[in-house]
């Protein structure tokens, strides 16, 4: 980054090339912060509040979603001299999805076939297929670390790991 | 005096005991291996590891995590000198002169000096832990409902004001996690809250997944994609032996940084983050020459590296004395703790001499272990970094699962973890502090409970609070933090006119 385009981003200002009077990332972050406030205040409807001197179980919810919307506006409204939301870089952006898709998927299976398959099933996708690493090593690495953490949690930890429909 | 020798005395009769000599050594070590991974910090690694004491008694449990603890802290250390890859946040500071005195030639000095700088400020910080926790405890006896409103209030507004970055972001962060912390059943009233209809929800949402999810998985899901490790310097046992010039020079910043670390590490907020980079702003303020610093200082090692030590034995004094958690990492010791059926606070200590002593002295025992064991054994250590990034990190995202299942052998806290991992993600890229979303969860019940108990006391009178002097003492405290915090965003400064914050590099951290 050259020198200029530091000053600039220091400043609030966009680099060269990034679109100028967009969206700014506090903006948003702070607008989806007032939008979760206001969702949790519809959701706290159905607690009672009580009263001040009495507070029932939804009073320091709704107080705590209160300050969450301000907290949010005022986030947003300051906002305006934050960094503008097309210079947030997200080199890494589609690979944290994959990883956090699998992950789901994993967490999905686990109790549905077993620790052990999952586990290597997700560590062989990780490193074989995402990575694109030795399939020998893959494997071992794979199998040995699924065996060796069941063996340790479940076995000498005495954690009962699931075992999925074939008790592996 | 005598009594607290006394107990010390009896302390180190229970940490010398073979088996918990043997856990404190193996916390240590798993600390280093944990800390100098990217992607597990302290947080992560004792989160991970807390089912696996679940089977072990409360004195051995706490013994090994505190091990952990400050083993992370060290091996973060390790990473930031030799390849400027902070394990964790408090390691930053670390960075900029230790990563210097690598490429100058000198990583062996500069490891050396962090580990004595970590002794050292270890052990002051065990013996303020020693003589302030039981006098805080008995003073804390005289704590109601009130008093404790007041008191995690003001916490609330401390961590506001101190934490680096936005004051707004901070304040937003925090009343986030205790929005996580009103989930499950209301304590008063019996109604269970946000719970979505997931049974296991009733029971809140455990701060393992929460901290694992925003600390682990955001830190895997952010490093996604890493190239293949850089090369690591492997210093010589000989190269490692500070020159007396390098003594001299790092014995008033490791002094002042154990001091300082200590009075931070015990108010809330990132206290070993923050201690670092206050320490790394002293030292280069009081340098003759202050233009060492940023190539390869050694003062910018030794201070920030005693106070992020001395800080993190700071935070265990509210934490043990009032049952208070001042940064995510204690609140999942006290959770540790509680899987036992022991509640720390003020009567721990009267209650449990065994379970606190027994810890004191343990971690004498465990700085001593991080300074003959990881010193010589850097060149072992080490070596864990040359493991590609492409096989760690599915296998520390399968050990992020398996340790969230292993809590409560549930895939509620999968899923929460998950979805945590993915917010944190989401929060890290636009540029909040995800500390006070896992303080305010493990606080927010706390504090919803005193409030309410405390005007049950007073059947709905809030003179309660300006009817005891402790409360209306720490509620002052309280409101003029407040003001503070809320200055810059009602006046603004004046031009060139700096922010203490970023006058010590505080800004830069979120």
């Amino acid at each position: 980054m050259s020198q200029q385009e530091e000053s600039q981003q220091e400043a609030g200002a966009p680099p060269d090339g990034a679109p100028k009077g967009g969206l700014r990332s506090d903006q948003l972050s702070g607008g989806l912060l007032l939008l979760l406030a206001c969702y949790i205040g519809w959701l706290n409807r159905s607690f009672p509040v009580g009263s001040l001197a009495d507070p029932g179980p939804g009073y320091v919810p709704m107080l705590l979603a209160i300050a969450l919307g301000l907290f949010g506006l005022l986030t947003a409204v300051f906002g305006i001299k934050s960094q503008p939301l097309s210079a947030i870089p997200w080199p890494e952006g589609r690979r944290a999805v994959v990883i956090l898709a699998v992950a789901a998927l994993a967490a999905f299976a686990l109790e549905r076939v077993g620790y052990r398959i999952t586990v290597i099933a997700m560590l062989i996708f990780f490193m074989g297929v995402v990575e694109r690493k030795p399939p020998l090593v893959v494997a071992l690495v794979s199998v040995g670390f699924s065996l060796a953490s069941f063996y340790v949690v479940g076995e000498l930890l005495n954690v009962p790991l699931p075992r999925g429909p074939w008790e592996f | 005096m005598l009594e607290t020798l006394n107990s010390l005395m009896h302390g180190f009769s229970v940490a010398f005991q073979p088996q918990i000599l043997m856990y404190a050594f193996a916390g240590c070590i798993i600390g280093t291996l944990v800390g100098m991974m990217p992607g597990l910090g302290p947080l992560a690694g004792i989160s991970l590891l807390l089912p696996a004491t679940f089977g072990l008694n409360p004195i051995i449990a706490i013994v090994l995590l505190a091990g952990v603890y400050y083993g992370a802290m060290y091996g973060g250390s390790t990473t930031s000198i030799l390849m400027r890859i902070p394990g964790e946040a408090a390691s930053v500071m670390t960075c900029v002169d230790g990563y210097a005195m690598t490429q100058n030639g000198r990583a062996g000095p500069a490891l050396a000096i962090a580990a004595i700088g970590s002794f050292f400020a270890g052990t002051v910080g065990v013996i303020g832990l020693m003589l302030l926790a039981p006098t805080l405890a008995s003073f804390a006896l005289r704590f109601g409902p009130p008093e404790y409103t007041a008191l995690l209030l003001m916490g609330l507004f401390v961590l506001a004001y101190m934490s680096g970055g936005s004051m707004l972001k901070t304040l937003a962060m925090a009343t986030l996690g205790l929005l996580c912390g009103m989930i499950g059943i209301d304590a008063m009233s019996g109604y269970t809250r946000f719970s979505f209809d997931i049974v296991e929800l009733g029971d809140g949402v455990g701060i393992v997944p929460v901290a694992v999810g925003l600390f682990g998985i955001s830190e895997i899901l952010l490093s996604a994609g890493q190239a293949e490790p850089p090369k690591v310097q492997q210093p010589s046992l000989r190269q490692l032996i500070p020159s007396r010039e390098d003594l001299r020079l790092s014995m008033g910043p490791i002094g002042r940084g154990s001091l300082l670390g200590f009075m931070i590490g015990i108010i809330p907020g990132s206290a070993h983050i923050i201690s670092s980079f206050v320490s790394y702003g002293i030292e280069r303020r009081l340098s003759k020459h202050p233009e060492r610093f940023g190539n390869g200082a050694i003062e910018g090692v030794a201070g920030p590296e005693s106070a992020n030590n001395a800080a993190a034995t700071g935070a265990f004094v509210p934490m043990l004395a009032l049952g208070i958690p001042t940064s995510p990492v204690t609140a999942v010791m006290i959770a540790a703790i509680m899987v036992h059926g022991i509640s720390p606070g003020p009567t721990l200590i009267q209650e449990q001499p065994e379970l606190f002593w027994g810890f004191v002295a343990s971690m004498y025992v465990g700085n001593l272990v991080l300074l003959v064991l990881n010193l010589p054994m850097v060149g072992i250590f080490v070596n864990l970094l040359r493991i590609p990034y492409a096989y760690l990190y599915p296998c520390i995202l399968a050990f992020c699962i398996l340790g969230c299942y292993s809590v409560s052998n549930s895939m509620v806290d999968v899923w929460i973890m998950l979805v945590m991992g993915g917010v944190g993600y989401l929060l890290r890229k636009f540029g909040y502090d995800l500390a006070p979303v896992a303080l305010g969860l493990v606080l927010g019940p706390m504090l919803e409970l005193s409030l309410r108990q405390s005007l049950a006391l007073s059947g709905g009178h809030y003179s309660i609070f300006l009817e005891r002097p402790i409360a209306v003492t720490m509620f002052v405290l309280a409101l003029i933090l407040l003001l503070f915090a809320l200055k810059p965003l009602i006046f603004k400064p004046k031009t060139g006119e700096k922010d203490w914050r970023s006058s010590v590099g505080l800004d830069e951290v979120s």
